[in-house]
């Protein structure tokens, strides 16, 4: 046999010791087993299932779940876990039932935790009313009576306990315990009463004589004064046994009050968690749909560019087709469009910057400075060495007479560096010079 | 003799609906035969 139809094989026989463990009502036994065949082989269906099946037995729907949904997503071909599945999840009130019980199990066991016992008992009581068969809350509820000394109850749970689970060892270890505990109660129980018998009953010749241990001589005054010590008894039980007794109970229904208000509290916290959470998701989907909106009003208005930049160039008015084309996006476009702009642009561009530079020239020539900048500047800006190198010097030169010392430098630099020699260079150099020597 | 304190740190809080999803990704499935296959893949690979 090959060592992985061995582990195959093993995976196997731990499934069938836990089904024989199930059959006998031993579920923790028969968990660990399958819990052991699943590591061996975790596409071992049946003991998924079957595993799901004990849990959701034992009142551990969750881990039930979690199993069946492995389950599923390793299988798909016949499985019954999608019918366990379904048969959860279509039943919308159990499932939210469940999910009830499981956040008041854990409440109890914070009750626990921070000494409040009796609200952990109360708790545990109303868990187990709606999901009987609950081990772990049934063993809390069981501790918690061990420690209130109420042992009698405490074996009721695990004895309930033990029915749905045989072989638990929490369950079997506090049953010992409790056992032990109602045992020592009852037998010191029966020897107080046998001594009672002893003073009551004694021999008198060959008669057995019984009298009351409680026998007195009954003359008037004794009569008088026993009504008055039986009254003041009375009233003795009355403060000290009765009314502490309607106290508590009073203090009990408080307390179940105050319970039933934390539950609906929490139920009312979440349903406005829940609501919360669909106002976020709206706000977010407002958010979305407006960007959308924005986007798609973007698109448009740069057709409307393109379409008023073609127009233009159309009507050879290339000045406007050039300055409206430079608002299109060409990001925003479809392929063809993209196409058109790419064909409109090139050709808009080389007139346009033609037509640019002529107007820039004529403004720097009639000293229109600012003008010539903003020309010269698109110029410059599309072709560095346009015209030779003229249409960089002509900035250059503009900007010194508008005073921007640090532009005028920057352009005759680069005048410098484009075309040295020339006669424009040297000129380009002195007043760099002359820039750099003043303060 | 049965210590109360130390019954109750045994129990521990289920998981509630909400957490099963979590708990199903976060569930380690390694088996043996993951295993085995890892040791015969590096086996070839020497």
């Amino acid at each position: 046999m090959g060592s992985y139809n061995k582990i195959i094989h093993l995976s196997n026989v731990l499934y069938n010791d836990g089904l024989e463990k199930a059959n006998v009502r031993d579920l923790s036994g028969a968990a660990e087993s399958l819990r052991k065949s699943l590591r061996y082989n975790k596409a071992n269906i049946p003991a998924r299932n079957l595993l799901g099946l004990i849990y959701y037995e034992m009142g551990e729907v969750v881990d039930a779940l979690s199993e069946w949904v492995i389950s599923r997503s390793l299988s798909t071909d016949d499985n019954p876990a999608e019918q366990y599945l379904d048969a959860i999840q279509s039943n919308r009130s159990r499932l939210s039932s469940v999910n009830q019980t499981i956040k008041k199990y854990n409440q109890a066991l914070v009750y626990c935790q921070q000494g409040s016992r009796d609200l952990a008992i109360i708790q545990l009581k109303k868990v187990l009313s709606m999901n009987s068969g609950f081990v772990k809350g049934r063993q809390l509820l069981a501790l918690l009576y061990m420690e209130e000394k109420k042992y009698e109850h405490a074996r009721k749970e695990l004895r309930l306990a033990a029915k749905i689970d045989s072989n638990n060892l929490t369950t079997l270890r506090y049953l010992r315990e409790v056992e032990q505990h109602v045992q020592k109660e009852s037998s010191s129980g029966k020897s107080g009463h046998r001594k009672k018998e002893q003073t009551a009953s004694f021999q008198s010749g060959n008669e057995t004589i019984i009298q009351p241990t409680n026998f007195k001589d009954t003359s008037p005054i004794m009569t008088i004064l026993n009504l008055i010590i039986g009254v003041g008894i009375g009233v003795l039980i009355t403060c000290f046994l009765i009314i502490p007794n309607v106290r508590q109970s009073a203090v009990s229904d408080a307390r179940k009050a105050e319970l039933d208000a934390n539950n609906e509290l929490t139920t009312r916290t979440q349903e406005v968690n829940g609501l919360n959470q669909q106002i976020k998701d709206l706000k977010k989907q407002i958010k979305e749909m407006e960007s959308e909106s924005d986007d798609t009003q973007k698109t448009i208005d740069n057709y409307e560019q393109l379409i008023a930049a073609y127009d233009a160039f159309a009507q050879e008015n290339v000045q406007g087709a050039g300055d409206t084309i430079a608002n299109v996006d060409p990001n925003l476009l479809g392929i063809q469009s993209r196409t058109i702009y790419q064909n409109l642009s090139t050709q808009v561009n080389e007139q346009y910057i033609a037509a640019v530079y002529e107007q820039a020239e004529q403004d720097y020539n009639t000293q229109n400075f600012p003008a010539a900048i903003t020309g010269l500047t698109k110029v410059v800006e599309s072709e560095e060495d346009y015209e030779d190198g003229y249409a960089i010097y002509y900035l250059a030169q503009s900007c010194r007479q508008t005073g921007d010392v640090e532009n005028a430098k920057k352009y005759y630099q680069r005048m410098i560096e484009l075309h040295p020699g020339t006669q424009r260079a040297r000129s380009s150099q002195q007043y760099l010079d002359e820039l750099n020597q003043q303060p | 003799m049965i210590n109360f304190e130390e019954e109750l740190k045994k129990f521990k809080p289920s998981l509630e609906v909400e957490e099963a999803e979590d708990a199903i990704y976060d569930r380690d499935l390694t088996d043996m035969t993951d295993i085995m296959k890892e040791i015969i893949k590096e086996a070839k690979q020497r």
